[in-house]
């Protein structure tokens, strides 16, 4: 608990906050102002909007303990507001509001609008206020509402203030750029330093998922200078194959069968996917699948994956295994991770394993190096970003 | 949800802040605005045990005149952006606007937004772009690192676990200078899907063109850039942008792909008309 000082609708508050408690549970919770709505409760609903300073801010990813000194102001305090007094009155007149729980964030942020864009037009309006959902009223009302606030002030107060027009820039003459001072963002060419190498071989299709279930589907592949029957071997060794996964443990297994988890870092999030997979192996085809299931408790973030992989003889008593990965995310995590970040994620774990692959395989066994560390995957790393543009460009993108 | 527990100091100094982050190395991250470090927090994405708040540190606060160039501290918001008056840095103000939503934008930081380095935000697509420095503090002093190497991939930067963005030092362009800027966005104010920054500044040599919301950082287009400003948005056909995406971002699916070509000639029409 920390001691803070602020004010609050004008009145000074002395309190005890948890660093952890945001704004908005400490003007519900600790001071009983309830105006305050909580929708998603991180900053995209923007029900929750109070003033901070003047300026209308989310409470709900402001921590109080950061509003020390600072002046809040929340819907209960604008009684004799008078831009806050018309909104409220066009609000009823034009049915901008319906269940109501959007209107003291609707109401915040109008009157931030009206006082900082006193010409808006529609557009404007409807841009301004897009950081203000509302399930209910389909917006219609609340952008007329806030429209003939603004309408009726223009009215009375200045109508100079039409916008002088915008100066037409000058037209575009053609020149010679000078050579670009600063280097390109990805590092050039560096020599791979991974035991992992890339075969130039088009990929053939690994084992295919058993049935189609809704997610994505990465294909990759890597080769490992060992013969295949000793890397069909090591696929077997499920506590070998979890050591070359950065961050996987497991905790029990079967021959068909695993129970364990995988810790994973995304730049500043951290997850730890607990869960089981079944395991498949087809002897004739040297190919076989994990089928996993996952969640990690502390942000209630799920994972499914279904891994196929399958073994291929590359000649000079090397192996190329071709992947399938198809995996889907749900909950927190997966707010995060558009699409693309994950796909890449993924592929870094896929390079991790094969490297670690190899420098196990490649090491006598029981030495220190035969057991490689159970690591976090960091993802967005900048070896691995390199190092799979490289290895894309080597046998052209898909 | 609420945020798993942390402990919050507000250092008085950027020596102070430096010397916190450096006390639990790995288990303290700065706290700029909370746009971005909130969210993750509240869905216990991110779990740091301390929290060292350097958005109200006077030295990371200012928007600095230094002649040729405009300096913006690392804790200065993008309201603030937004709001100044910036001869020769127009775009930043454009840009800052065109972010999130006002009350985002309102304690949202360009030190925060740099350093958190989301392939899609928006500083770190038009810093490179505008040429921009990024100025690092840490305990061994105080480094550069120009925008466009800072960014090293998703959610990954330059920066030590104890540096902070104390500054963005962005030149000033000439007069005559072009500015196009593109987004494709979902709903107005999420992040975009594609995007696309352009700068031709015939008085200084410059072009340059930049193209985000890629898997990882930010790409420059360089050749396509130097193509543009002898032969202007001629330059900019479907298939030269398209053959200079695929070099820089080979794996993008087809509609990924479709929106990027476009954000880029949009952006290169706004340059160019
Ligand atoms: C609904 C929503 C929509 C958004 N849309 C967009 C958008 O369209 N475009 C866009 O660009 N952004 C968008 N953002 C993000 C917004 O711009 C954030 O303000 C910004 O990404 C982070 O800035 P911040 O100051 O809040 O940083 P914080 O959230 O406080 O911190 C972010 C990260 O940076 C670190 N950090 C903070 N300050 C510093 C510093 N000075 N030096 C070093 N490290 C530091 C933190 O430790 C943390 O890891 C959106 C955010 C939300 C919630
Ligand atoms: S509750 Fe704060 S933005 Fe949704
Ligand atoms: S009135 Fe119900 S959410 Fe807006």
């Amino acid at each position: 608990m920390q001691q803070i000082i602020l004010t609050v609708n004008g009145e000074k508050v002395e309190a005890l906050a948890e660093p952890r408690t945001h704004l908005g549970d400490f003007l519900r919770e600790q001071q009983r102002l309830t105006g305050t709505h909580l929708g998603c409760e991180h900053g995209v609903c923007g029900a929750c909007t109070v003033l901070i300073d003047g300026q209308p801010a989310r409470s709900c990813i402001s921590y109080a303990v950061a509003c020390e000194g600072r002046e809040v102001r929340t819907i209960e305090g604008f009684g004799d507001d008078a831009v806050m007094n018309e909104l409220r009155a066009a609000f009823n007149k034009y049915h901008a509001l319906q269940c109501g729980f959007c209107t003291p964030g609707m109401l915040i942020a109008a009157r931030d609008l009206v006082l900082r864009v006193p010409d808006a037009d529609e557009k404007r309006i409807r841009v301004e206020m897009s950081g203000n959902l509302c399930r209910c009223t389909g917006y219609m009302g609340i952008v007329r509402a806030v429209k003939s606030v603004i309408d009726a002030r223009r009215a009375v107060n200045d109508p100079q203030i039409e916008a002088a027009p915008a100066a037409a820039p000058a037209a575009f003459t053609p020149f010679q750029a000078a050579a670009p001072a600063a280097p390109p963002a990805v590092p050039p060419t560096v020599p791979p330093t991974a035991a992992a190498s890339a075969a130039p071989a088009p990929a053939a299709p690994a084992a295919a998922p058993a049935a189609k279930k809704p997610g994505t589907v990465i294909e990759d592949e890597f080769t490992v200078d060992h013969p295949l029957a000793r890397v069909w071997e090591i696929f077997a060794d499920m506590p070998a194959v979890a050591a070359c996964l950065p961050g996987a443990e497991i905790s029990e297994h079967t021959p068909t069968s695993l129970k364990g988890r995988i810790t994973t870092k995304f730049g500043p999030m951290r997850a730890a996917f607990a869960g089981t997979a079944a395991l498949e192996r087809d002897e004739a085809v040297k190919s076989g699948a994990i089928r996993g299931n996952g969640t990690d408790s502390l942000s209630g973030s799920r994972a499914r994956g279904d891994i196929s992989y399958r073994l291929h003889d590359a000649g000079g008593g090397r192996t190329r295994v071709t992947v399938a990965i198809d995996y889907s995310l749900q909950g927190p995590l997966a707010q995060f991770s558009r699409g693309g970040l994950v796909k890449e994620f993924v592929k870094k774990m896929v390079a991790d394993f094969a490297a670690n692959l190899n420098a196990r395989l490649g090491a006598p066994a029981g030495s220190a190096a035969a057991a490689a560390p159970a690591a976090q995957v960091d993802a967005g790393g900048f070896f691995w970003t390199w190092l799979w543009g490289r290895i894309k460009s080597l046998f052209g993108a898909k | 949800m609420k945020a798993a527990a942390f402990e919050y100091v507000r250092p008085a100094d950027l020596a102070g802040a430096v010397k916190a982050l450096a006390g639990m190395p790995g288990e303290a991250k700065p706290l700029g605005g909370g746009q971005s470090l909130g969210p993750m927090l509240n869905l216990r994405l991110a779990r740091p045990k301390l929290l060292v708040d350097v958005s109200r540190l006077e030295s990371m606060r200012a928007i600095e005149d230094r002649g040729s160039l405009w300096r913006i501290g690392g804790a200065v918001t993008h309201s603030a952006i937004e709001d100044a008056s910036l001869p020769g840095g127009e775009p930043l103000s454009s840009v800052a606007r065109g972010i999130a939503y006002r009350t985002i934008r309102n304690r949202g930081t360009i030190g925060g937004s740099l350093a958190h380095a989301d392939p899609a935000a928006d500083w770190p697509l038009a810093l490179p772009a505008l040429g921009a420095e990024v100025v690092i503090a840490g305990p061994g002093g105080e480094r550069r690192v120009t925008a466009a190497t800072f960014m090293h991939g998703a959610f990954a930067t330059a920066l030590a676990e104890d540096e902070l963005v104390v500054a963005v030092e962005v030149p000033k362009l000439s007069a005559g200078a072009r500015w196009g800027y593109w987004k494709f966005c979902r709903k107005t104010g999420e992040f975009p899907e594609a995007s696309a920054a352009v700068l031709l500044d015939a008085q200084r040599k410059v072009a340059r063109l930049w193209v985000g919301a890629l898997n990882g950082a930010p790409q420059p287009m360089e050749a396509l850039a130097a193509d543009l400003a002898q032969r202007g948005g001629l330059a900019a056909s479907e298939d030269a942008v398209s053959r200079a995406l695929e070099r820089v971002a080979p794996d993008l699916d087809p509609a990924q792909r479709r929106l990027h070509i476009t954000a880029v000639r949009r952006a290169v029409q706004q340059a160019t008309e």
